[in-house]
């Protein structure tokens, strides 16, 4: 009697044993955890100058500090490559070229901008400027009122020029010239 | 209970102020600025261009072609010594001894300068290529050469017509032939 329960307690610890057996084979190591992402989109707006097929070639193009070299200028002789002669009076000649403005938006509900310029100085003795036809001063001129996002938009620079002698009205010659245009861009 | 009305009143206050503060935030136009710098040097230059006469089509007064530019033509047509034989109205004849005879026609030059202190300027001419023996080429009676510009001015003044008289001057020992003659002018500032 004493026997026979034994052996029941042998083949019952036996099988506990497979079971526990059983259960901890296939289980395997792992460790788990997250990542917490997190972005603050904000909204932004950039200006770019880009150089026209049909103008000088920018210097620092791509960026919103270029620069544009008209070169050497006058009412009857050669001009530089980009640069056109629209018009010649007694009283003054024009030199034009063409630039490019591009701006770009990110995360605004805007359509279009509005492009603003002004003279960063007064303008030098017998010279003017325009930009698509509008005489630039030091305060904030409009210039355009619906630019698109994102692509090239052509804009005439243009140089007015009086014919007139230095010292009697008309500006240094055989002297560089610079003038800095200021440009904003504002979304609509 | 007046205190703590004050106390909510103030916090109301101060929201709705933190809100209106955030609405004008956002509601700020967003603006992008670039400069552009513009370099470039003026230099003094001049122009010479040709012009009809106002007396254009009378005798002595040939039309030009492509008037107003600084390469024109001018055509005297045929002429002949015999007779005084020409075809042109406009082309001024005349047999200027017993063998030889002479056409002309005027037209007006016309200098202009820029961003220029220069009071006047210099005129001069010459022919690109040596005329056949006996035939001469002249503006305002002063023979033209290959050899270099003749002067024909000292001191013209800038945007005014100055007329000038073209004249060829034939031989009648010159065998029939075209005549033709490309007479450069150089106008220097004074």
């Amino acid at each position: 009697m004493l026997k026979k329960y034994i052996s029941i307690m042998r083949g019952a610890a036996l099988a506990a044993l497979m079971l526990l057996c059983g259960a901890s084979l296939p289980a395997q190591t792992t460790a788990s955890g997250v990542i917490n992402g997190s972005l603050n989109n904000t909204t932004g707006i950039s200006i770019q100058f880009d150089s026209d097929p049909a103008g000088v070639t920018l210097g620092a193009a791509g960026t919103n500090a270029a620069t544009a070299n008209f070169g050497t200028v006058s009412a009857f002789g050669p001009l530089a490559a980009g640069v056109t002669r629209p018009s010649v009076t007694a009283a003054n000649f024009t030199v034009r070229t063409i630039f490019d403005v591009q701006v770009i938006q990110g995360g605004l509900n805007s359509t279009t901008y509005t492009l603003t310029a002004n003279l960063a100085a007064a303008a030098p003795t017998g010279m003017s400027y325009k930009v698509d036809a509008i005489t630039l001063t030091t305060a904030l001129q409009t210039i355009q009122v619906n630019g698109a996002y994102g692509t090239d938009i052509a804009h005439n620079l243009d140089l007015v020029i009086l014919t007139a002698a230095p010292g009697a009205g008309g500006p240094a010659v055989n002297t560089p010239i610079t003038t800095t245009i200021n440009f904003t861009a504002t979304a609509n | 209970m007046s205190c703590n009305f004050k106390s909510g009143g103030m916090k109301a206050l101060l929201a709705v102020g933190g809100l209106l503060c955030l609405l004008a935030s956002s509601a700020a136009a967003q603006t992008s600025s670039g400069q552009l710098t513009i370099t470039m040097s003026v230099q003094s230059s001049i122009t010479l261009i040709f012009q009809n006469n106002p007396s254009v089509g009378t005798t002595g007064f040939c039309p030009l072609t492509n008037a107003g530019t600084n390469n024109v033509g001018l055509d005297f047509g045929t002429a002949a010594f015999p007779g005084s034989f020409h075809t042109l109205a406009c082309v001024n004849y005349q047999h200027l001894n017993a063998a030889v005879y002479q056409v002309s026609s005027a037209f007006d030059v016309v200098v202009s300068k820029s961003n220029s202190s220069s009071p006047n300027y210099r005129l001069a001419a010459q022919i690109s290529t040596p005329p056949p023996a006996n035939v001469s080429w002249l503006l305002n009676n002063v023979t033209l050469t290959t050899a270099g510009f003749t002067t024909l001015d000292t001191a013209d003044n800038y945007a005014v017509p100055i007329t000038k008289t073209l004249q060829v001057q034939v031989k009648n020992s010159v065998a029939a032939q075209p005549l033709l003659e490309t007479i450069t002018f150089l106008a220097t500032a004074n």
